[in-house]
């Protein structure tokens, strides 16, 4: 019963960390390397609100605001030159990412944060005693995923979002601003990253090398699932759950590699990986 | 022969090249055998590990700043060579006989798994950026490895203590160094040479290499475990020069780290990584005791103002002076054209050189070709007409792409292309003329052409030819057209009409049997058209060329086919003569907009 809530909460947590690259990559068509920046750059904010003394859970609030207004000034000025080479766009990314990491460590040194845990203690499902924040990353990732349908299918910036996605040269003659459109994109996507950060951190350490263990996963399982948040949660469930497989019973270092190689066998096999799903 | 007369520039130039090569090479061994007298312990250190990644950089520059390939991988095929010997040294023992066996291991096992990475990273399909995908989950994988090795690895703290090579601290600087050179010597006479060009070729337009007959897939796996072989000797080294050897230095953070110096040094030009590496690494350890995050952020910076600025690097600026000439048109140089007899490399079929039987194309239930049945024989110039979507570039592709067609067989020289890919289809002697010219644009002219004998004769590792051998048809293409003036000029310069004479030439040097082109003459002048249309009925009527032709200029077409076969709305409406098909009624009501019947 546990192997399963672990399975389901594991995939939550991908799922949570790579919505906002899945959002950058499915519109923009950029793989956005500095994404495991913007999580250290959301839990510093959780850092930041509990030295001051706030709600921790304020910290949500204004880790969105500080991934997008960064997210905002990133894509103007970096993002924006590079549209036509996606593998520069990669390498600029990544180096944008060291210099946030190194900002990070100047800041606030290169120590191991704490922060206040949002939800302590455990509760009893199904039968087992299990940790509620765990099951509360399950309820977030429910709410992140239909929170994006619900931007996708129901409203205009959605219906534009995909309009780019299908034919970009047609979405600009028909005289949509792709250029404001991508920059939103951008900065949702970021925004998002930045409160994926907060999420993570009574699972984490906070330091500010820790957004680079999850780039390589949620990058693994945003080119599998290309541009569709329902491909994402297949890819989570799957993914995570031989995660939690492997390492269970074989080794937990070996679980770390688990969703890497399997993303890159399904690409290997079909390029498309799970986009058609 | 005349080459001296008309070309004294270029050619000097290029004689002068190996000259350079041997001073600067000369210069660099000198600077790092008399290194050691002059600097202290600190540098010395510092620059033999620097000088040993300057080796991997080198690599990168290759793979990505010459093929395009953008790769993370060579920091995992290091780490195995050196931990390979490390393991070695550490578990069995440092005899003399050992430390071979450990080099060659160090070399062996980087170049299998170069060959087993090349594989899952380059198959007919595959896109760059799985490539660059495959490049960071392979180190990850290795580090990860390395970490659940136990003490057969060291796991985390890593292998030491165990005994190399027993050179001292100037040994091991001179020894890195002497590689390095060698290494570098060896990259830059390859780029230069007729096969380095490849490369370029690939990185400017693999679709055309394909369609040249080459194997791309194979030539970037063969690449990939050559320099993995390379970056596994650079392992040995480190393992050796510094005693001890870490998980980190298989990582793919280390990976990024050779990129980062191969940018900034400069890529596609092997020395520009090389100083950056020697530079930004020689600082590092210098500042990074002082201001260490201040540093790595500054380095950091400086990496994406350099990739959005200026994307070729430091070395950018340098050439910038030094090969002005390069985005001028040039006339005259190059090397010589040299007729060459027919290599008649293909065996002569009885029957129908192209034999077409109710081929079949569609998207989902879109029916875009439907029951096309055709002969083609040697010596026919067959024209394709028929308004806008009939079909026509479609059925070029199912011509060349033994995967593109739903249904029926084609049958080349009596050969099924079923499954077959572009390069194998053009070694059964079939070229293709695209619409759009594709050519590779940062090469010049007498590179483009040579690229189209690359896969019929092998190209030279080492030497950059002064002779441009192409059958005599291709040489007259460019005399007509006036390219043979402009051999070494680079194609980006070149007008459009030229770049659409220039493929005809390369598609003709590849001295196909059939040759397929896809409105030949679109934008072009008058008087090219007329000459594209000379050579046409020159290649097949005199040489036995068939050729199949999609144009919509109807005069054009009616002056030179010797059949016009009309395709409406996917399927084969007409085939016959010019006097049968200008007259047909058909062909009228089509034209005029009316309802096929």
């Amino acid at each position: 019963m546990t192997l399963l809530l672990d399975i389901v909460t594991t995939a939550a947590i991908l799922f949570i960390v790579s919505a906002g690259l899945l959002a950058i990559f499915g519109v923009l068509k950029i793989v956005n390397f500095a994404h495991g920046a913007w999580l250290t750059v959301g839990a510093y904010c959780a850092v930041v609100a509990g030295g001051l003394g706030l709600n921790p859970w304020l910290a949500l609030p204004l880790a969105f605001a500080a991934g997008a207004v960064l997210g905002g000034v990133t894509e103007r000025l970096i993002v924006r030159p590079l549209y036509a080479r996606p593998l520069d766009a990669i390498l600029a990314t990544w180096g944008l990412g060291i210099v946030i990491g190194q900002l990070v460590t100047l800041w606030f040194g290169r120590d191991v944060q704490f922060t206040e845990s949002l939800l302590p203690g455990t509760i009893h499902v199904l039968g087992t005693t299990y940790s509620l924040y765990r099951i509360f990353a399950l309820g977030a990732a429910v709410v992140i995923g239909l929170g994006f349908a619900f931007l996708l299918e129901g409203t205009r910036l959605g219906l534009s979002a995909r309009a780019i996605i299908m034919n970009e040269a047609l979405a600009r003659a028909l005289g949509l601003d792709t250029a404001r459109i991508r920059l939103v994109t951008f900065m949702i996507g970021t925004g998002l990253t930045a409160l994926a950060g907060v999420l993570l951190t009574p699972l984490t350490s906070v330091d500010p090398t820790m957004g680079v263990a999850w780039l390589i996963g949620s990058f693994m399982l945003v080119m599998v699932a290309g541009s569709s948040f329902g491909a994402l949660a297949v890819a989570c469930l799957l993914f995570g759950g031989a995660q939690v497989l492997v390492s269970t019973f074989i080794s937990p270092i070996l679980g770390g590699i688990t969703v890497a190689v399997l993303c890159a066998l399904v690409l290997r096999i079909s390029s498309k990986g799970f986009a058609r799903v | 022969m005349s080459d001296t007369v008309t070309a004294p520039i270029p050619s000097a130039a290029g004689r002068r090249r190996p000259l350079i090569l041997a001073i600067l090479a000369g210069v660099a061994l000198a600077l790092v055998l008399l290194g050691p007298l002059f600097l202290d312990r600190f540098s010395m250190n510092v620059l033999t590990r620097s000088m040993i990644y300057a080796i991997l950089a080198i690599t990168v520059d290759l793979l990505w700043g010459f093929t395009g390939i953008l790769t993370f991988g060579q920091a995992a095929f290091f780490g195995i060579g050196a931990y390979a010997s490390a393991m070695l040294l550490t578990h069995i023992g440092s005899s003399p006989a050992l430390l071979g066996l450990a080099l060659v291991l160090a070399i062996v096992v980087p170049v299998l798994l170069g060959v087993a990475v090349g594989w899952l990273s380059f198959y007919y399909g595959s896109t760059p950026i799985y490539a660059t995908v495959i490049s960071l989950v392979f180190p990850i994988v290795v580090t990860q490895l390395v970490y659940s090795g136990g003490t057969l690895t060291g796991s985390s703290s890593g292998l030491v203590g165990y005994f190399g090579l027993p050179f001292g601290l100037e040994g091991f600087f001179r020894l890195s160094g002497i590689c390095l050179v060698a290494v570098a010597v060896a990259a830059l006479v390859f780029v230069r040479s007729d096969a380095g060009r490849l490369l370029t070729a690939i990185r400017d337009n693999e679709t055309r290499c394909a369609y040249l007959g080459l194997n791309t897939q194979r030539i970037k796996i063969a690449l990939t475990a050559t320099l993995a072989g390379v970056a596994g000797l650079a392992g040995f080294l480190y393992a050796n020069a510094s005693g001890v050897v870490a998980p980190e230095n298989t990582g793919f953070v280390f990976g990024t780290e050779l990129v980062v110096w191969t940018a900034l040094g400069g890529r596609g030009t092997v020395l520009g990584p090389v100083l950056g590496t020697i530079g930004i690494d020689y600082l590092s350890a210098n500042l990074s005791g002082e201001l260490p995050f201040l540093w790595q952020l500054i380095v950091g910076a400086l990496f994406v103002v350099m990739i959005i600025f200026l994307p070729n690097g430091l070395a950018a600026l340098v050439t910038r002076f030094t090969r002005r000439g390069r985005s001028e048109v040039v006339a005259g140089g190059g090397p010589t054209l040299v007729p060459e007899k027919p290599l008649h490399h293909m065996k002569t079929a009885s029957g129908p050189l192209l034999s077409i039987e109710r081929l079949e194309k569609s998207y989902g239930s879109q029916k875009v070709l439907e029951d096309i049945t055709l002969d083609v024989a040697p010596g026919e110039l067959v024209s394709l007409v028929g308004p806008n979507g009939a079909g026509k570039t479609t059925m070029m592709r199912c011509l060349t792409d033994g995967k593109e067609r739903s249904g029926g067989t084609v049958r080349i020289a009596g050969q099924d292309i079923a499954g077959m890919i572009p390069n194998q289809i053009v070694a059964l002697g079939v070229g293709r003329k695209f619409q759009v010219a594709s050519v590779f644009e940062s090469m010049t002219v007498a590179d483009c052409l040579r690229m189209s004998r690359a896969a019929l004769e092998a190209p030279s590792f080492v030497t950059a030819s002064d002779a441009l051998g192409l059958p005599p048809a291709a040489i007259e293409i460019l005399r007509l057209t006036g390219l043979d003036k402009l051999l070494a000029t680079e194609v980006s310069l070149l007008s459009h009409g030229q770049k659409q004479s220039l493929e005809l030439a390369m598609v003709v040097s590849l001295e196909p049997r059939l040759i397929l082109l896809d409105e030949p003459t679109a934008g072009l002048t008058k008087t090219e058209r007329t000459t594209i249309g000379a050579i046409l009925k020159k290649l097949t009527s005199e040489l036995g060329f068939a050729a199949i032709l999609v144009e919509h200029d109807l005069d054009f077409v009616c002056d030179i086919s010797s059949r016009i076969v009309v395709l409406h709305q996917g399927r084969l409406v007409l085939d016959g003569s010019v006097q049968e098909v200008v007259n047909s009624d058909i062909v009228k009501t089509i034209y005029s907009g009316g309802e096929h019947v």
